[in-house]
């Protein structure tokens, strides 16, 4: 080696390194990046809006965080497509604020990593998140998304999630829905004072709130409940309903996914131990109706916090299905369809008060949906925003299983409430 | 001195020095998303460097490296954290200050593989591999239910890291260095690059003495070891302990990267994830450790950030190959045919492609000799 | 007494479809030295075919379909990937599997998206019963099955010359090499074989009482990790053994969990791991297990 070389190379590093320190980055100030910071001038589509990230003279950017690839695809994924499909028809009536709506969809797959690169790829960009999928994914990020000031939708319920001012929950929380649900299911097994009620429920998220609901419901009713904790993955329900046969209960309520749900129905049913079940609308899938439609028609029921998409008293929702059909030919009606289109709906009306309000700002955006008292969606029922540390409502529909309609359900009981909903406490979180 | 001198000037050293300048100014270029992505390989890289002395370099498969990120992240938390209440649960800590909890965290990951030893000292090859695969289950089991510490599903928050008043956060103090203004990943990025230096010269050094000879006669024959004088039992449980603590230093990073972790994180698919980084960088090579982190850590994040660009990968939420599919068959292959093909992985890639060309320029005579390690893959 | 019993014979039952399983990662583990990873594949790949061609074929045609189509496809994986290999360490041509796995996974996760597929069994919810112990039939069905297969595998492995080379392969594979054995066949075979048993496992993982065929029954491959494990990874006796110890703990770990409540509810999953690292501890290869030969 001459003995220049090294010297030189030094001296390029180093001046390198100086090149770094004073040329000095061309990174944008991270908290302005895409979107156009400045109002809008006078004359532009919007007119007068005051605007921020994600939001630009002619389009509004809003975040989708959804699971795509895994676990939680395939309610990602009818969320997705019917979230798109209300954006597609606002847009064609003109957009909102003269402004076309685009949906930035990234796809985390149920992977905390991948979720946090998301967040922070989109953050930045996005006005609100009109979707996110994965009640572990949205604690992961509830930090930052308070930091950062964006009006969050998760696709998951738990009361856990109350609390935040700009996370909402979109509809009534698993408990207070099992409570509803227990009270029909009370009413019509029947169940007695001194009854015993079977409640297999995921060890996650979901499952441990609906436990609280169960337990307040069956104590308020002099039932006692005995619990069959499962994993998520669990396919293999045998154990679980053979104790809860031999321990004698009258009803069985689950709170799980789909994947249970079913198996449960056929290992009820095998066994001649044939009780009314009691589910959430997340533990029903169309796709069950091909290996246990008989059982699931005949004891299932479900607490659900929108309307079966076939109820044909209710034209928003009449619309919503064959819409989708049109657009998404061969899909599934599921339930992620009606709470997809239900996320996407709150989003709009969001939007679209922030705009009339003349702040189409991520503050905006917030106090727009917090002023939200009487939102109808067309769906039976009214949300209300104004509080949030309650759920927007306190209303769940039952629905029981039909094979012969779209999507699988039937409406049996409207939006209601019971009157023992209201005087539980939800759980405190800190 | 002058010697010194000379050694700082050799061109490997300042192909390492111009490398580490690069890195330290990557924070001024990068984009949140970039540098968060660069704080996850970094992490990566330190975990995969452990997994990579235990199974490139002892040849004890470990399928249970992410129960160790675990408890070096869990650790952490609890450590640093105070009592109080996350979600629905009421959790407790210690409440040390946190370059301590840090240095707990690790050395409890460390005992962790320690009391692992009656195990990892009995069992070999497969028995040892599924051995490691309870430590997942049964890690995600108590992680799930020791509220206390872990903050239920729901995870916990992680205490920022703070030095003398200096927190690595977006705020306290406010910094602007050069009219950029630094946050937490950019604070974030000078921690994980110390680290991970450290990380690298002390994996080194062990290699290149008298441990990392000795562990590879163990991997290369336990009996021979033995005859050898090596005490092959106390090696393989010291790998497992040294290993354990550079994943606890991986979780306590990833802790304070997350800001909040959950223990979902830490299933089979996170260890499935380490084996690959170091079997596509090359088994028993450090520097391929920290290339494979970079490659498995990163190749998503390019996947999902140019989807649009890339021919045949549709848009997220069409129909079609996805990008995280297209990254998801990209990484099957890469094991695939980095083992078929080039089974020294990207340090025996780098190495082939470098021997003829340091032979050519006449410098092989007079480089330092060639580390020792990397000959887990050639053998 | 009629709770224990029904949740040990169903145990029994989920344990003979892990024993399809575990045999599988005996086999190719004996024939090639490895833990297969990519099983889980396979029988997402059985179940899979047959969930597409029963409509066509009928249930029976397609369970020949599928037993067919993933037996080609274990062969395929071993000739292309595992056979060039030969000699490299046990560790590396198990990663290799698990990047095979990762493709394969891929590819018909992408394909079954988020549907459930039915297979088309017979059994449906119809269920047996003895006295007062209610059986699912798709569960008796199992279990018949299972012993069938596993006692033709047997015979085989003791009176075919492909058993025979097999259990040659297994002592020393350079000596039976040596004696004539032609290896490559042998280990075809096994390969061949095992995929053969995964997607007959995956018929009775998705029949009933099971909602049929998702994206994530793969997985279940993984529970038989640790009953091949604890029986011995060469011992096929071993890997019955432990296979039907790993579905009786399950079971019982679920149906009790009210009495196990100390150790945090449901165990049932975590069960079978604590079960095999005991008995790892006292056996470390295993009940049935050989010592590993030292070579120097």
């Amino acid at each position: 080696m001459k003995p220049g070389s090294g010297t030189r190379a030094v001296c390029a590093v180093l001046a390198a390194l100086a090149l770094t320190v004073t040329a000095c980055s061309t990174k944008d100030d991270k908290k302005d990046d895409g979107g156009g910071a400045n109002p809008s001038a006078p004359g532009s589509p919007g007119g007068k809006v005051k605007t921020g990230p994600g939001v630009t003279d002619t389009e509004i950017h809003i975040g989708e965080l959804s699971d795509l690839s895994g676990p939680y695809a395939p309610l990602g994924k009818s969320v997705t497509n019917a979230e798109q499909l209300y954006f597609d028809q606002i847009n064609a009536a003109g957009g909102i604020c003269g402004r076309k709506v685009v949906m930035d969809v990234k796809d985390h797959g149920y992977d905390a990593q991948k979720a946090r690169t998301a967040y922070t790829e989109i953050s930045g960009k996005v006005v609100g998140i009109s979707q996110m999928v994965g009640s572990a994914i949205v604690t992961q990020l509830q930090d930052d998304i308070e930091r950062d000031g964006l009006l969050t939708l998760p696709q998951a319920w738990a009361s856990t999630l109350l609390g935040k001012k700009v996370i909402q929950v979109t509809a009534t929380t698993y408990d207070v829905e099992i409570i509803n649900g227990f009270e029909y299911l009370a009413r019509t097994a029947p169940l007695a004072s001194g009854d015993k009620v079977g409640h297999i429920y995921t060890d996650d998220e979901f499952g441990a709130n609906s436990a609280l609901g169960v337990k307040y419901a069956a104590q308020a009713a002099g039932v006692s409940v005995v619990d069959q904790k499962i994993k998520p993955t669990d396919q293999d329900m045998t154990a679980a309903v053979t104790a809860l046969k031999s321990a004698g209960v009258k009803a069985i309520i689950v709170s799980a996914s789909p994947r249970q749900v079913g198996p449960v129905m056929v290992v009820t049913e095998s066994a001649g131990f044939k009780v009314p079940v009691l589910s959430h609308s997340v533990g029903f899938h169309p796709q069950l109706l091909a290996v246990a439609a008989a059982p699931m028609e005949a004891r299932l029921a479900i607490t659900s916090p929108v309307p079966a998409i076939s109820s044909t008293d209710l034209p928003a929702v009449a619309k919503l299905g064959s819409d989708y059909l049109a657009k998404f030919p061969g899909s599934s009606l599921d339930q992620g369809v009606m709470s997809g289109y239900a996320a996407a709906g709150i989003f709009g009306e969001d939007l679209k008060a922030a705009c009339a309000a003349g702040d189409l700002t991520r503050e905006g955006l917030v106090a727009a949906h917090r002023k939200q008292t009487g939102m109808d969606l067309g769906l039976g029922l009214k949300l209300d925003f104004s509080s949030n540390a309650k759920p927007p409502s306190y209303q769940t529909f039952i629905l029981k299983v039909d094979k012969s309609k779209p999507g699988g359900l039937v409406t049996v009981e409207p939006a209601h409430e019971v009157p023992g909903a209201k005087s539980y406490t939800l759980p405190k979180t800190g | 001195m002058s010697d010194r001198l000379a050694a700082l000037l050799r061109p490997a050293a300042l192909g390492t020095l111009a490398g580490l300048v690069v890195l330290a100014a990557l924070p001024f270029y990068l984009t949140d998303f970039w540098l968060l992505t660069g704080l996850f390989a970094m992490a990566a890289a330190l975990g995969a460097i452990g997994l990579n002395l235990l199974s490139g370099t002892t040849g004890q498969l470990s399928l249970g490296h992410s129960f160790f990120l675990a408890v070096g992240a869990y650790g952490y938390i609890w450590f640093a954290g105070d009592d109080g209440r996350s979600g629905t649960h009421d959790v407790t800590g210690l409440g040390l200050p946190t370059p301590i909890a840090l240095v707990a965290a690790v050395l409890l990951a460390g005992v962790m593989g320690g009391l692992f030893s009656p195990i990892s000292g009995r069992l070999r090859g497969m028995y040892l591999g599924v051995a490691t695969l309870a430590l997942v289950f049964i890690g995600e089991h108590v992680m799930n239910n020791a509220t206390t510490v872990t903050g239920g599903y729901n995870g916990r928050a992680a205490e920022p890291m703070t030095f003398f008043g200096f927190t690595l956060t977006d705020r306290e103090p406010h910094l602007e260095v050069l009219g950029i203004e630094f946050g937490a990943y950019e604070r974030l990025w000078y921690l994980a690059l110390v680290l991970l230096v450290v990380g690298v010269v002390v994996a080194r050094n062990l290699l290149r003495g008298r441990p990392g000879r000795a562990l590879g006669a163990v991997r290369d024959s336990e009996i021979a070891a033995a005859v050898m004088g090596v005490p092959v039992a106390r090696y393989r449980s010291a790998a497992f302990v040294v290993s354990s603590m550079y994943a606890g230093l991986a979780g306590v990073l990833l802790a304070l990267v997350f800001g909040r972790v959950i223990p979902d994180y830490f299933g089979l698919a996170l260890s499935i994830d380490y084996l690959a980084m170091i079997v596509i960088g090359g088994l028993g090579s450090v520097g391929g450790a920290v290339a494979g982190a970079a490659f498995v850590t990163v190749l998503p994040q390019l996947f999902a950030h140019y989807a649009g660009a890339l021919p045949l990968v549709t848009a997220t939420g069409t129909d079609g190959i996805g990008p995280q599919e297209a990254s998801r068959y990209l990484y099957g292959a890469a094991i695939v045919l980095v083992l078929l093909f080039s089974p020294g992985g990207l340090a025996g890639l780098a190495r082939r492609t470098a021997a003829p060309r340091r032979r050519a320029a006449g410098h092989g005579a007079t480089s330092r000799p060639r580390t020792k390690e990397p000959q887990g893959a050639d053998t | 007494m009629t709770k224990l019993s029904e949740i040990a014979l169903n145990g029994l039952a989920l344990g003979s479809v892990y024993a399809l399983i575990a045999l599988g990662f005996v086999v190719i583990f004996k024939a090639s030295g490895v833990m297969n990873f990519a099983h889980a594949s396979l029988l997402l790949l059985g179940g899979y075919v047959i969930a597409r061609f029963h409509d066509e074929l009928g249930f029976a045609g397609a369970v020949v379909v599928g037993v067919l189509a993933t037996a080609a496809a274990a062969g395929v994986i071993e000739v292309l990937f595992i056979r060039g290999l030969g000699k490299v360490e046990l560790h590396v041509l198990t990663i290799l599997t698990i990047g095979v796995d990762i493709l394969l996974t891929t590819e018909l996760v992408r394909r079954i998206g988020s549907d459930k597929l039915s297979l088309g069994d017979p059994w449906g919810t119809d269920a047996a019963h003895i006295g007062d112990v209610y059986v699912a039939e798709a569960r008796i069905a199992a279990i018949v099955v299972a012993v069938v297969l596993i006692g033709v595998f047997f015979i085989a492995f003791r009176f075919t010359s492909w058993g025979l080379s097999m259990r040659a392969a297994s002592e020393d594979r350079e000596a039976a090499a040596l004696m004539g054995v032609r290896m490559k066949r042998v280990q075809l075979i096994a390969w061949c074989v095992a995929g053969g048993l995964a997607a007959v496992a995956a018929v009775f993982l998705t029949a009933a009482p099971t909602p049929g065929l998702d994206r994530t029954t793969g997985l279940v491959a993984l529970k038989a990790f640790p009953a091949a494990v604890l029986g011995g990874m060469d011992s096929a006796l071993g890997a019955l053994i432990g296979s039907l110890l790993v579905g009786l703990t399950e079971a019982l770990a679920a149906g009790y969990q009210s009495e196990l409540d100390a150790f945090g509810g449901d165990v049932s999953s975590v069960a079978p791991y604590v079960v095999m690292i005991l008995v790892l501890l006292v056996r470390p290869t295993g009940l049935l297990g050989s010592k590993e030969l030292s070579r120097v």
